[in-house]
C-alpha cells in the first residue's frame, strides 16, 4: 500500500467525503425500503405457509407438480421482485412508488435522508437468498423453499420492524471473505 | 402437514425474529471496554492523519453502510468539541486486511484510542452519544499507562 492511495479520511474535512451519496444523487426517505419491508415480510409469511402445505417438503414429486406449487410460483415472484431492487436501483422499486403514491403524501418529512447504495445491496442479498429457494424447490430439495423464505422472512422482519439491515450488514463480512470489495487492480 | 405445526412455524419465526431484533438493538452502540491493550499506530489504518493527543475516534465505515454517515458527523462533532480527541474514518470496503485485523464484524463499527494509541473500548454499531462520552472516559482514564509494551 502506498502512500498515496491512502483510504482513511480527517474528520476536519466535512466535503467530498467517499462514502456519502452522490452528487446528484439525493438520499432516500428511509421509511420507503422499511415500507417495502413490511410488504415483503407478509408475502414471505405467506409463503412459507403454502411452502408448509405444498409440495415443497416432500421428495419424489415431478417437476410439473413443484413447478406449479403456489409456493413456488409466490417465492419466484418475490425474487423477480427483489432482482428489480437490486439491479434497477431501490429508487425504483415497486413498492418504492407505493410508498411515495400512498403513503408518503401522509407522512412528515422525514428527519434524514439515506444513501440508497445500502439497501439496494440489501435487495441483492434478498434475490440471491430467495434464489437459492427457487433453484432448491425446482430441483426438489424437501424444506429448500420454506428454509430459504425463513432466512428471508427473518431479515425483512428486522429490516420492518426494527429498522436493522441485515443485509447491508453482511456486506463487511463478505468484503472479509475476499467475495466483495477487492481492488480491480 | 398438520395446521397446527404450520401455525407454530410461523409464530416460532415472528418469535426469533424478534429476539433477534431486540438482542441486535440491546447491543448496538454500546460501548464494550477492551482489556488487550493493544496499540495501533495511523500506519496500521494506512491513513496520514495523526492520532489525537488525549483520544482518538476510529470509525470503521464501508461504502454500503447505512449508518456510517450519521455516525462520520456525530464522531467529527464530539471530536471538535473535546480537546485533544480527533476522528479517524477508515474505509476498509477495499482493504479486508484492516477489517480482519480489527475484526470487524459490522459497519460502523468505533474503536477509542486512548493517548498512546492503546485501544480503550470498542461500539459496534452506531454509537449512542452518552455511550461515546462513556467510551472517551474510559479512554482518558490513563488507565492504560499501567501496562509495558
Amino acid at each position: 500500500m502506498t502512500s498515496t492511495s491512502s483510504n482513511a479520511q480527517s474528520s476536519n474535512s466535512q466535503s467530498s467525503s467517499p462514502l456519502a451519496a452522490k452528487p446528484g444523487q439525493p438520499g432516500i426517505d428511509p421509511r420507503g425500503p422499511r415500507f417495502g419491508a413490511t410488504i415483503t415480510v407478509v408475502l414471505l409469511a405467506i409463503d412459507v405457509f403454502l411452502g408448509l402445505t405444498g409440495v415443497s417438503t416432500t421428495s419424489g414429486t415431478t417437476l410439473a407438480q413443484r413447478a406449479t406449487d403456489p409456493a413456488f410460483i409466490l417465492l419466484v415472484i418475490l425474487t423477480l421482485i427483489f432482482a428489480w431492487g437490486a439491479f434497477a436501483g431501490i429508487q425504483r422499486h415497486p413498492y418504492g412508488a407505493i410508498f411515495k403514491r400512498f403513503i408518503r403524501p401522509n407522512l412528515s418529512a422525514p428527519s434524514e435522508l439515506e444513501d440508497p447504495k445500502p439497501p439496494t445491496f440489501a435487495q441483492l442479498i434478498g434475490f440471491i437468498v430467495t434464489g437459492v429457494g427457487v433453484v432448491l424447490a425446482l430441483v426438489g430439495v424437501p424444506y429448500g423453499l420454506v428454509v430459504a423464505a425463513a432466512f428471508a422472512f427473518v431479515a425483512a422482519f428486522l429490516n420492518s420492524v426494527f429498522a436493522y439491515c441485515l443485509g447491508c450488514q453482511i456486506y463487511v463480512l463478505l468484503v472479509r471473505a475476499g467475495i466483495l470489495g477487492r481492488k480491480a487492480a | 402437514m398438520d395446521p397446527l405445526v404450520v401455525a407454530l412455524v410461523l409464530v416460532g419465526l415472528v418469535a426469533l425474529a424478534t429476539v433477534i431484533g431486540l438482542v441486535v438493538r440491546g447491543r448496538e452502540g454500546r460501548v464494550r471496554e477492551v482489556h488487550d491493550f493493544r496499540r495501533v499506530i495511523p500506519a496500521e489504518l494506512d491513513t496520514p492523519e495523526h492520532f489525537g493527543i488525549s483520544a482518538t475516534l476510529v470509525q470503521f465505515s464501508t461504502e454500503m453502510c447505512a449508518k456510517c454517515p450519521a455516525t462520520r458527523e456525530l464522531l467529527s462533532k464530539t471530536a471538535l468539541e473535546h480537546a485533544g480527541v480527533r476522528h479517524i474514518d477508515v474505509d476498509v470496503t477495499h482493504r479486508p486486511d484492516i477489517a480482519n485485523s480489527f475484526n470487524i464484524m459490522q459497519t460502523p463499527t468505533t474503536l477509542v484510542l486512548d493517548s498512546s494509541g492503546a485501544i480503550a473500548a470498542r461500539i459496534g454499531g452506531a454509537p449512542r452519544p452518552d455511550a461515546l462520552i462513556q467510551a472517551l472516559n474510559i479512554a482518558q482514564r490513563k488507565e492504560h499507562d499501567l501496562y509495558v509494551i
